[in-house]
């Protein structure tokens, strides 16, 4: 055995591993995420879910897997063939991809095993930057499958696919600038290891927590997630998007979302929740034996817990409406990661504590708060009347 | 070659494949056209010839020509392809091949800035505007050049300056391996370039961006925020209906 491996660089076998790791775990687990979101919908609405095959339901993915691949794969008569084949696969591969630079462990842990990296491709100093561009290609995904269709709904689904995503990109870019601010680094294994060395009160939740909220709002809104789902809304599109898409492609689009939704988890629990710190059993410091097991046992928890969070918030939070959305990332999340970045500036530039910025933080929401519930006040004070509207019309 | 046979040869087969793509974009008979087509891309061909392939081991070799290769094939299918939609794409992967050459030059962040911005945002907006706009079968515009001649002078001209400085590099003895960013041609001490940087690569772009060039940034975004000021003021507004 030994022998073999003597002929075999060992980076490749690391690189192997991570990435058959990543990407099998992937699609298992996200098998399994779409029973635990239907079961979640399911108990949300006083309802059982699925439960007929096997105990509870629990090999309810191998049905579901089964019927994508059995069932008849259409495409339409006047459709853009080569468009129409290639847009789940854009949807998956670019999702996938971005996935490469997300440390889904302990990297560089003591006591784990030489093959086990954690990550594919360690090192790379502008990881955040690389997630966003290579997310911001997986809307060509949707648009081309959108167009390639050639049907109205689909298209309608697209054009507002493509104008979410890049009005949703920059709340979403300006929100990390803080952080990366903040750490003087994009790199986000080094984010995470200096949230791991600085202790609990040194996540970056605690100084950026407003930054948090715009993340987590425009990630949802860039993987296409319910309360921004306008691009597939079964009321008014079908099934927008992908209404004309079946079987083995449409088990693609929905493992790109699933894939998308994954890594916004993994980031937001990186960026904004220590990764796998926790206070007490996975410190930078702890030693003792199977640490890392620990450490990797509470980054997957916490990511579990942020995957559950946007699955609650699917039946929470009512679907928004066109003019509502654009609103909320041009006259709301935009300014205030603008303001937010500009604070960490000045705090930094002025050698502040940096304690100010959780207060900071506070008082911008606030402020917005006020300033939006103070606009619409006035607004509906000075609507016109409905006599008022008639004379309207008359003149 | 000396430096002047070297020169000769280069705006030579430049000026050749300007006159070769005039015969290729002229209404004339099908045989002139494929003879103009053979001459530009030849010499084209001619001139890239006359500087040296890339350096590196193997594997950057097959990198920089794959990376190349698909950026020069999908500006081409670019211009020559008949769907705009189809346009939009090969665009888009032109860009993503230029950007892998960024990469190949230790420039991550250059690579991903650029495609944010085009790749992800200029071409999308490129696309909703052709799906907006999608025409059954194409208008007679599409299959009309309007002044060839004036665009054809101006991208040959260009194409022969860029090469013509390209060809100045590659005299400089600084065109070796190393940083992008050498010593000497720092010209602030912030942007010198250091072997143990405590933070990464973004480091010497961002001193180098608003150190030895804060002018041209400075006017790079006074000139975006004119321009945006300029869009929302010809934007019509929701009272003239419109909107």
């Amino acid at each position: 055995m030994d022998k073999i491996f003597e002929y075999i660089p060992q980076g490749l076998i690391i690189t192997l591993v991570a990435i058959v790791a990543a990407v099998g775990a992937m699609l298992g687990v996200i098998s399994y995420l779409i029973l635990l979101e239907r079961k979640l919908s399911a108990w949300m609405q006083d309802r059982r879910g699925p439960n007929r095959v096997g105990p509870m339901g629990i090999f309810q993915p191998f049905a579901d897997g089964a019927k994508f691949l059995l069932k008849e794969d259409v495409i339409p008569a006047n459709a853009d063939k080569v468009l129409f084949l290639a847009a789940p696969g854009i949807g998956l591969l670019t999702t996938m991809l971005a996935f490469a630079v997300v440390p889904y462990g302990p990297v560089g842990a003591a006591g784990a095993p030489w093959f086990l990296r954690f990550i594919i491709v360690p090192g790379v100093d502008i990881g955040i930057v690389f997630i966003f561009a290579v997310t911001s290609l997986a809307v060509y995904g949707v648009i081309l499958g959108g167009w390639a269709s050639n049907n109205k709904y689909s298209a309608l689904g697209s054009l507002r696919a493509s104008a979410q995503v890049i009005s949703y990109e920059i709340p979403l870019g300006m929100s990390v600038l803080g952080i990366a601010l903040l750490g003087s680094t994009l790199d986000i294994e080094k984010i995470l290891t200096q949230q791991a060395s600085g202790g609990f009160w040194s996540w970056y939740f605690w100084t950026q927590p407003l930054a948090c909220l715009i993340f987590f709002t425009s990630a949802m809104a860039e993987a296409n997630r319910l309360p921004f789902d306008l691009s597939e809304c079964e009321q008014e599109l079908v099934g927008g998007f992908h209404t004309e898409y079946s079987s083995m492609k449409f088990a693609l689009f929905f493992l790109g979302e699933y894939t998308h939704v994954i890594t916004t988890s993994f980031l937001t629990a990186i960026l904004f929740f220590g990764g796998w710190h926790f206070p007490w059993i996975a410190t930078a410091e702890s030693a003792y034996a199977g640490a890392w097991i620990v450490k990797l046992l509470v980054l997957l928890a916490k990511v579990f817990m942020v995957i559950v969070l946007i699955m609650l918030l699917r039946w929470t939070i009512p679907r928004f409406r066109f003019d509502q959305l654009m609103n909320l990332s041009w006259k709301a999340l935009i300014p205030l990661s603008l303001a937010n970045m500009l604070s960490v500036m000045t705090v930094l530039q002025f050698g502040w504590d940096r304690w100010l910025l959780g207060p900071i933080s506070i008082g911008l929401f606030v402020l917005a708060g006020v300033i939006s519930v103070g606009f619409k006040r006035a607004e509906i004070r000075h609507r016109p009347s409905a006599a008022e509207l008639s004379q309207q019309l008359v003149t | 070659m000396s430096d002047s046979a070297v020169q000769g040869v280069l705006y030579g087969s430049l000026a050749a494949g300007a006159i070769g793509m005039w015969l290729a974009t002229s209404p004339r008979t099908a045989a002139l056209r494929v003879l103009g087509a053979f001459l530009a891309s030849a010499g084209l061909i001619a001139a890239v010839a006359m500087f040296s392939g890339p350096g590196g081991d193997v594997t950057n070799k097959i990198l920089f020509w794959l990376f190349a290769g698909s950026a020069l094939l999908s500006g081409v299918l670019m211009v020559t392809s008949r769907e705009p939609v189809y346009a939009a794409l090969w665009f888009a992967l032109a860009t993503l091949g230029t950007c892998g050459l960024f990469m190949m030059q230790a420039a991550p962040f250059l690579a991903a800035a650029t495609i944010i911005v085009y790749a992800g945002a200029i071409i999308v907006t490129f696309l909703f505007v052709i799906m907006l706009a999608q025409q059954q079968g194409r208008s007679f515009y599409d299959y009309r050049a309007r002044t060839p001649i004036m665009s054809i002078v101006a991208s040959w001209l260009m194409l022969a300056a860029l090469l013509w400085n390209f060809q100045a590099w590659q005299k400089a003895p600084m065109a070796a391996a190393g940083p992008a960013l050498t010593a000497e041609a720092a010209t602030n001490p912030f942007s010198q370039p250091s072997d143990v940087d405590q933070f990464d690569s973004l480091r010497a772009l961002g001193l180098s961006l608003f150190g030895d060039y804060l002018y041209a940034v400075e006017i790079a975004g006074t000139l975006l925020l004119v321009a945006g000021i300029g869009a929302i003021a010809i934007a019509p507004r929701r009272a003239e209906g419109t909107l």
